[in-house]
């Protein structure tokens, strides 16, 4: 992880997961107004608030190339919110975010690769900058192509009004500026040696204390060098204290061993900065009366908002020293003035949330410029635009809202009526967000597994050889309630794994939306079923086998010409269904297209040209031909299209879904349509068996395959031509498979009428099994094998994993489907 | 491949720690970092249809760990099991076990960079694949296992 500064590595993953989720929701409101052909005001806002903290995030991890890329969408969101173009080429925007949005995904997942380099997005952001300027200079009343707007950049920034940001400033400062961390000066005792490692250890002391931590040197690590520069200069240290006050730290670094003084440069949040007052929001805090310690109250205000604030200011101002000051807010209320790229509202939220506040008001700002109002009311504040411009328009937005009062300090009415619609919204999120925390997968993925140890340790427990033959009522009772308790935590667990599987559904629409365009062709996507849960490890793998069945059904499953589709008395606009449910265990997915369906015969045409049957063709039935195009590299595509017909597609969904003991099937229905249909065990892990005795061996069969066991009965075998055993039950004939015979064990049973007959379904195929006997029923974890033996196929044998029984013994736990 | 032959030339540059078995009568030594512990035999779990020196599975607390038999690996008649017969645990990165069925586990012993030496090649035939060098010292010679190449490589 070179790419990242020493220190950062930890908050990768919570970078790339926080990135991920914002640009797939940006993905979502995109789609969203796509169909509805219209930006509100709140999709921009939230484009623009998503914008931001990606270009913030990645240039607090040194990303730059992200942070540029994110900043220069940011403005031209900017210019759409500030200018309200009529942007008559919908179709180039969506084109321009659509494109930004999938460089950044594909950035970030090349970005745990140690080796990649930061791909270069000046290309597209240039795109992105002219398309800014061509908005900027109004827009579209002739609908130019981008390469119009492209040869005409300098004339458009020449015309362009001046308040707008422009598109060619790149601002890379992070959103947090220097101006919130405090900063101190060390110095050590004169002999103390090595002052670079002494420097260190002080970093060290500090360091799970700050939420933003520089040095200067900065090299004392490597450099020892640096230990003269401190010896005769002094260590500075900026830092922004997390959860502790910038006091704590500072008496922290004092406790350090050979630290002589630690003055103090400056402190945190109080480093002004020259800001005309009319560039701040001003708000007034009251408190509730009872409340008590008034300037305490105040502080954790602003410590609250600190983070959120680029510029934050508030009197009284030595509420942190000056008991007194409690008296004054009391009487006179706590006046915040702060300027925020997160918008007056959410900052107000967040005050609003401090414990025992009881009112925050918005304040008359000072300079009530008569600018030309923008259109837009007070949400322009929030721009983040280069300081003078954003401090014209944050002058005059909420002067134009609220032009009639005057501009006294006192209490002004409540917010105008845009906020007040909007804070039960913002509310409301916020309460949701609390009640959600993010886990990584490996602690769930570790609790699973102790959960599975559970299980196990509770049957080496309650089916101890030791208890055998003894009578205990008290102790069965006791097992029975440890093992109520153990299935309800086991239950518990799992829960916590699922997820809904629209997720995995929604970046579908994604996709259809970009085949829509490339392949003219009218398809609508519905879901069914997206609120079924399914386990996250099963999501993960569904993304790619789902995309692959999606681009099918779209490409060649509906026909190519919409004539076609109303000859056959079907509405124009083709249909594409996810739809997922779950039955008895498993959860199905569908993908189901209205499309001109798959004809078996040409399907076989194709299969025997290729030479890819394993029997005569009059063998097979229309399932079985179906099924034929998952074998790799056939495609009944005569024609490759950049989505499909490669014949690749199907051949990966069924190994990705195979990989987590799902089946795939395809069914279809000439001029009806095609669906194809996942079935994938709910949960991977624990699995309801009987365990089977061969031999010295014992294996799991999962109870789900089972249908019956039972003796055979003389009359019941049947033998055909070539010597095949097979058992008729009811009627039905069965092929008779004798585990020890595939798999080579010694020591079984091999007469049919002492061994047990175990009647398995699977896939839609049932067999017996013919084994010495049945061992009881039980609940194993199961264990994947280790790599060694997955190099031998043992999957393809019907050995699905393996298990640890009570006695401590292994169990091999049997997949029906690749026996029969 | 280029890995491997970092670590060989780290190997042969610094020597290290490697622990010695004996199979019939020649004496084997794999480096300590990829033991994880030695445990006696124990009943092994039949995994059907895999290579016959792949004995089986067995529990190490928990954890199902594959056995291979090293006589039958070197293509050596295998004997029954007795009370000195071992199987060394490996473990390589990413925490995948493997056990080892020896005859018999010598010591450990610290081989200097002067001790060993490279395994020769003659004729395009790599005689000595699984042979990563050679240590001699005054109790005789050993050969120092590849691991990887071992376990893996099958």
């Amino acid at each position: 992880m070179a790419k990242f500064e020493a220190g950062m590595e930890s908050m990768v993953d919570m970078y790339i997961f926080e990135t991920n989720s914002l640009i797939e929701q940006l993905d979502q409101i995109l789609m969203k107004t796509e169909n509805e052909n219209s930006f509100g005001e709140e999709e921009i806002n939230e484009i623009f608030r998503i914008m931001h903290t990606v270009k913030g995030s990645s240039a607090m991890m040194g990303l730059e190339n992200m942070s540029h890329l994110a900043h220069a969408i940011e403005d031209m969101f900017f210019i759409i919110r500030e200018d309200n173009p009529v942007i008559s080429d919908m179709r180039t925007l969506y084109d321009i975010v659509f494109t930004a949005s999938d460089l950044l995904k594909a950035e970030i997942e090349i970005l745990q690769d140690e080796d990649s380099e930061p791909t270069d997005f000046s290309e597209h952001m240039q795109k992105i900058k002219t398309y800014a300027e061509f908005l900027k200079n109004g827009g579209g009343d002739a609908a130019p192509a981008m390469t119009a707007a492209a040869a005409a950049p300098a004339g458009a920034a020449s015309t362009a009004p001046a308040p707008a940001a422009g598109g060619d400033e790149m601002v890379t400062v992070s959103v947090c500026g220097d101006e919130s961390l405090t900063t101190v000066k060390v110095t050590f005792e004169e002999d103390c040696k090595m002052e670079n490692l002494r420097a260190l250890l002080v970093i060290n002391n500090i360091r799970n204390e700050c939420a933003v931590l520089k040095f200067e040197p900065g090299d004392i690590e490597d450099n020892a060098d640096t230990s003269k520069i401190i010896a005769e200069q002094g260590f500075i240290i900026h830092f922004a204290p997390a959860q502790t006050t910038a006091e704590d730290v500072i008496s922290l670094i004092g406790s350090t061993m050979n630290v002589k003084t630690c003055d103090v440069v400056s402190m945190g949040g109080e480093k002004k900065t020259e800001v005309p007052l009319s560039s701040l929001t001003s708000v007034k805090v009251t408190f509730e009366e009872e409340c008590k310690m008034e300037n305490l109250r105040a502080l954790m205000i602003v410590n609250n908002i600190r983070e959120e604030c680029e510029l934050l200011a508030f009197t009284p101002e030595d509420i942190e020293t000056n008991q007194s000051t409690a008296a004054y807010i009391k009487d006179n209320g706590f006046i915040v003035r702060f300027k925020s790229d997160y918008g007056d509202d959410a900052i107000m939220g967040l005050i609003k949330e401090t414990a025992n506040v009881k009112s925050v008001e918005l304040m008359e700002t000072a300079v009530a410029a008569a600018a030309s109002a923008s259109a837009i009311p007070s949400e322009a504040q929030k721009a983040e635009a280069p300081a003078q411009e954003a401090q014209a328009a944050q002058g005059t937005a909420p002067a134009a809202a609220e032009a009639p009062k005057p501009a006294a300090a006192s209490a002004n009415a409540p917010a105008p009526a845009a906020q007040a619609e909007k804070k039960p919204a913002d509310n409301k999120a916020a309460s949701v967000k609390q009640s959600l925390i993010s886990v990584n997968l490996n602690k769930l993925d570790q609790l699973l597994n102790l959960v599975g140890e559970i299980v196990i340790a509770e049957s080496m427990v309650t089916s101890n050889p030791d208890l055998k033959g003894l009578r205990l009522d008290n102790f069965q009772k006791a097992a029975r309630q440890l093992k109520k308790l153990n299935s309800e935590m086991q239950e518990a667990v799992m829960s916590i794994r699922m997820v809904p599987i629209s997720g995995a559904f929604n970046k579908m629409t994604r996709i259809v939306r970009d085949m829509k365009v490339k392949l003219n062709k009218d398809v609508e996507l519905v879901f069914e079923g997206e609120d079924t849960e399914v386990d996250k490890s099963i999501i993960d793998n569904l993304n790619d086998p789902l995309m692959h069945m999606v681009r099918n059904s779209v490409d060649h499953g509906i026909e190519e010409d919409v004539q076609d589709r109303i000859n056959a008395g079907k509405p124009a606009k083709g249909k594409v269904t996810l739809s997922a449910y779950s039955s008895s265990g498993d959860v199905v997915i569908m993908v189901s297209d209205d499309g001109a369906g798959m004809d078996p015969e040409k399907i076989l045409d194709k299969a025997e040209r290729n030479g890819v049957l394993s029997k005569p063709r009059y063998e097979y039935t229309e399932k079985e031909a179906l099924n034929l195009v998952m074998l790799p590299g056939f495609s009944t595509n005569e024609t490759v299209t950049e989505y499909s017909g490669r014949g690749v597609g199907m051949d990966v969904v069924r190994q990705n879904i195979e990989k987590v003991g799902g089946t795939v099937s395809v069914d279809s229905k000439v001029g009806e349509g095609t669906s194809f249909i996942i079935k994938i065990p709910l949960s991977l892990s624990i699995v309801d068996g009987m365990e089977v005795s061969v031999g010295k061996s014992i294996f799991t069969i999962p109870i789900s395959q089972i249908n019956q066991s039972f003796k055979l009965n003389p009359n019941q075998l049947l033998r055909d031509t070539s010597g095949n055993e097979m058992i008729m039950i009811f009627g039905e004939c069965y092929p008779l498979i004798r585990l020890y015979e595939i798999y080579g064990l010694d020591g079984a049973e091999t007469d049919l009428y002492k061994g047990i007959i175990i009647s398995v379904e699977a896939d839609g195929k049932k067999a017996c099994i013919l084994a010495d006997e049945l061992l009881g029923e039980q609940q194993v974890v199961v264990k994947p094998f280790a790599p060694l033996l997955n190099n031998y196929n043992v999957k393809q044998n019907g050995m699905s994993g393996c298990s640890i029984l009570g006695d401590g013994s292994i169990t091999i736990i049997l997949d029906v489907t690749n026996i029969i | 491949m280029s890995n491997i032959n970092e670590d060989e030339r780290d190997f042969m540059s610094v020597g290290g720690e490697v622990m010695l078995f004996t199979i019939d009568n020649a004496v084997y030594g794999i480096e300590v970092k990829y033991v994880n512990e030695i445990i006696g035999i124990e009943q092994i779990t039949v995994v059907p249809k895999v290579p016959y020196y792949i004995k089986g599975v067995i529990n190490i607390r928990g954890k199902v760990v594959p056995i291979i038999s090293t006589r039958a690996r070197f293509g050596k008649e295998e004997i029954p099991y007795d009370e000195r017969t071992c199987i060394i645990v490996l473990e390589f990165d990413g925490g995948n076990q493997v056990g080892m069925i020896v005859d018999r586990v010598r010591e450990v012993m610290v081989a200097s960079p002067e001790e060993i030496s490279v395994t020769p090649t003659h004729n395009n035939v790599n005689t000595s694949h699984y042979i990563k060098n050679i240590i001699e010292n005054e109790d005789g010679i050993k050969l120092l296992l590849n691991c990887e190449r071992l376990i893996m490589d099958l």
